[in-house]
């Protein structure tokens, strides 16, 4: 009996510890450069949202969709343009959001400006933004909320599959 | 065994509290991190006042020489609340006909994008402030937020913010609803109490500032960004009416930039003692880009000029008889520029953009200011506030 109650235990203690499985990991100026490196195969969409930004909750589930779709081909990576002081407000967004399996990350800087300028200086910080960079180095960058037009274009090449 | 149970709930348990513990900190506006939104002002007597934001207080300052030093500290608000201090958010400051000072600023509530306008007054040269109250009728828990406060020509508090009221309603009834909307109040009694909410224009942006500034007739107008047929994100201009006479809001920029997302960047207004309207705003239809331009509410501005591009943002305009000058920051790898350009000719041309100040820490937005027709640049910086003569540097241009 006791032995049953402490496996049960146990087990309810886990699903916290597992509940989260990528860390909220800051980004800062100096990360950018991994970040926005090519992927050896497919692509890695990087998914761009803010806190204050509506459209960008049906935006980042449409891209786990996506994703979900070319397991393989896509890593999709969140990043989060509030500052840190934000960081349990975003977490718990993205728990919210049941988002919690993606590698996540939260600006680490007060101010997006100078981070939005290193990841792409033709985006002006408008949020959700979605950038696709490629393998082959091409990337396709996209600001608003993605229609399915567009959510078929940043689709993995065929070639790249 | 018993032990061993003890043993996995301690373990188990022990993070619970910590990370209570840690979003509460969060929640609670505790958070020590740089809080960058501020706003700074000029009194009639050439004193400079700053109000900024740290660990749930809307603090007060003052100083008598420009910047250089500053008063200790006053708590705006005496009990601690969540306030909005990021991005488009900031405390604000404007003072009365007879030396009051008031503040107001945004609260977040429990809910995302949700938010109370704050309103505080001091009528003993900032010494001490009245207890908060919360300008918004409407208390219900959603947007009422991105406030904006100004004083008109008779001494009338008036105070703008967005809300999403309208969105909630239409929702509610299964019908679309884009944006939100542009609600203003105003108080005929030096900020003791405020006017029933009144309904600006309906389908604003969610998540940009919005601009005030004061007609030559005393009346309070607003420039902010809009969302125009399917989601463009242009601006408007309205004049917020406290004669009970119906409001008139006109699209005043015409880009086009069609985009369901949050800019992020709201607009400047500054009027001439002319009429002329001076306004500065963002958009990105063709990569993006900071304007310039004379507003004609209903048809497309004139003097358009291309301020800035990728890079350039958070664009401020103020103007003083002919001189015109427009402020924005410029960031690079390297860090942030505070930019300037000046006209001297009411706006019809302007001299080369110029870096004023520079900073390798994180910026907030400029915001220009004039006091005895001298112009200053107000940076607030990680590093701390910065007050920037701009004529000197200006004095020589043609």
């Amino acid at each position: 009996m006791m032995r049953r109650a402490l496996v049960l235990l146990l087990l309810c203690c886990a699903l916290p510890v597992f509940a989260r499985t990528a860390p909220l990991e800051p980004l800062s100026a100096a990360d950018v450069p991994a970040l926005v490196k090519p992927p050896a195969r497919g692509e890695r969409i990087i998914a761009l949202w803010a806190l204050d930004c509506a459209y960008c909750e049906p935006n980042l589930a449409a891209l786990v969709k996506l994703q979900r779709a070319h397991p393989h081909d896509i890593r999709l990576v969140l990043v989060a343009t509030d500052g840190p002081a934000t960081r349990g407000a975003v977490a718990a967004r993205l728990e919210h959001m049941h988002m919690t399996d993606y590698p996540a990350r939260l600006y680490a800087e007060p101010n997006p400006e100078r981070i939005d300028f290193l990841i792409d200086p033709n985006w002006g910080g408008e949020t959700p933004r979605t950038l696709v960079i490629r393998a082959d180095g091409t990337r396709v960058a996209v600001s608003g909320e993605l229609t399915p037009a567009q959510l078929r274009k940043i689709e993995p090449r065929r070639s790249e599959r | 065994m018993k032990r061993i149970v003890c043993l996995v709930l301690l373990l188990c348990c022990a993070p619970l509290p910590l990370a209570a513990f840690a979003q509460g900190m969060h929640m609670a506006g505790m958070a020590h991190e740089p809080e960058l939104g501020a706003s700074a002002a000029f009194d009639s007597h050439g004193e400079l006042w700053l109000v900024t934001v740290r660990d749930g207080h809307v603090l007060l300052q003052h100083s008598d020489d420009l910047g250089k030093k500053f008063s200790a500290p006053v708590e705006v608000n005496r009990s601690a609340e969540k306030i909005y201090d990021e991005g488009e958010n900031r405390p604000k400051i404007a003072f009365g006909p007879q030396g009051q000072i008031y503040v107001t600023w945004s609260h977040p509530l429990a809910g995302p994008w949700t938010g109370y306008v704050r309103f505080a007054r001091s009528l003993d040269g900032g010494k001490h402030f009245s207890t908060p109250i919360t300008v918004n009728h409407d208390l219900a828990k959603i947007t009422h937020r991105f406030d904006a406060l100004a004083v008109d020509g008779h001494g009338r508090v008036v105070v703008a913010w967005v809300d999403k009221r309208d969105e909630v309603r239409a929702e509610a009834t299964g019908k679309p609803y884009l944006g939100a909307a542009i609600y203003y109040s105003w108080s005929d009694d030096g900020g003791k109490t405020f006017a029933p909410d009144r309904k600006l224009m309906e389908h604003s942006c969610e998540c940009c500032r919005i601009a005030l500034a004061r007609e030559p007739n005393g009346d309070v107008a607003a420039f902010f960004r809009g969302v125009f047929g399917d989601n463009i994100r242009d601006h408007a201009f309205a004049v917020l009416r406290t004669d009970g006479k119906p409001v008139h809001p006109q699209r005043a920029t015409f880009e086009n930039w069609n985009i369901a997302a949050c800019p992020h960047q709201g607009p400047g207004l500054a009027i001439g003692s002319n009429g002329v309207l001076h306004g500065v705003w963002y958009e990105a239809s063709h990569g993006p880009a900071i304007w310039y331009g004379q507003l004609d509410p209903g048809h497309p501005p004139t003097h358009v000029l291309k301020i800035g591009g990728p890079g350039a943002g958070h664009a401020d305009v103020a103007v003083h008889g002919r001189d015109v000058w427009v402020a924005w920051n410029q960031v690079s790898a390297k860090g942030y520029r505070l930019m300037l350009r000046v006209s001297r000719d009411g706006g019809d041309t302007f001299d080369a953009p110029r870096a004023i100040a520079e900073a390798d820490v994180a910026v907030y937005s400029p915001q220009l200011l004039v006091h005895d027709s001298h112009a200053f640049a107000a940076w607030n910086t990680a590093s701390g506030f910065r007050l920037v003569a701009i004529d000197s540097a200006t004095k020589d241009t043609p």
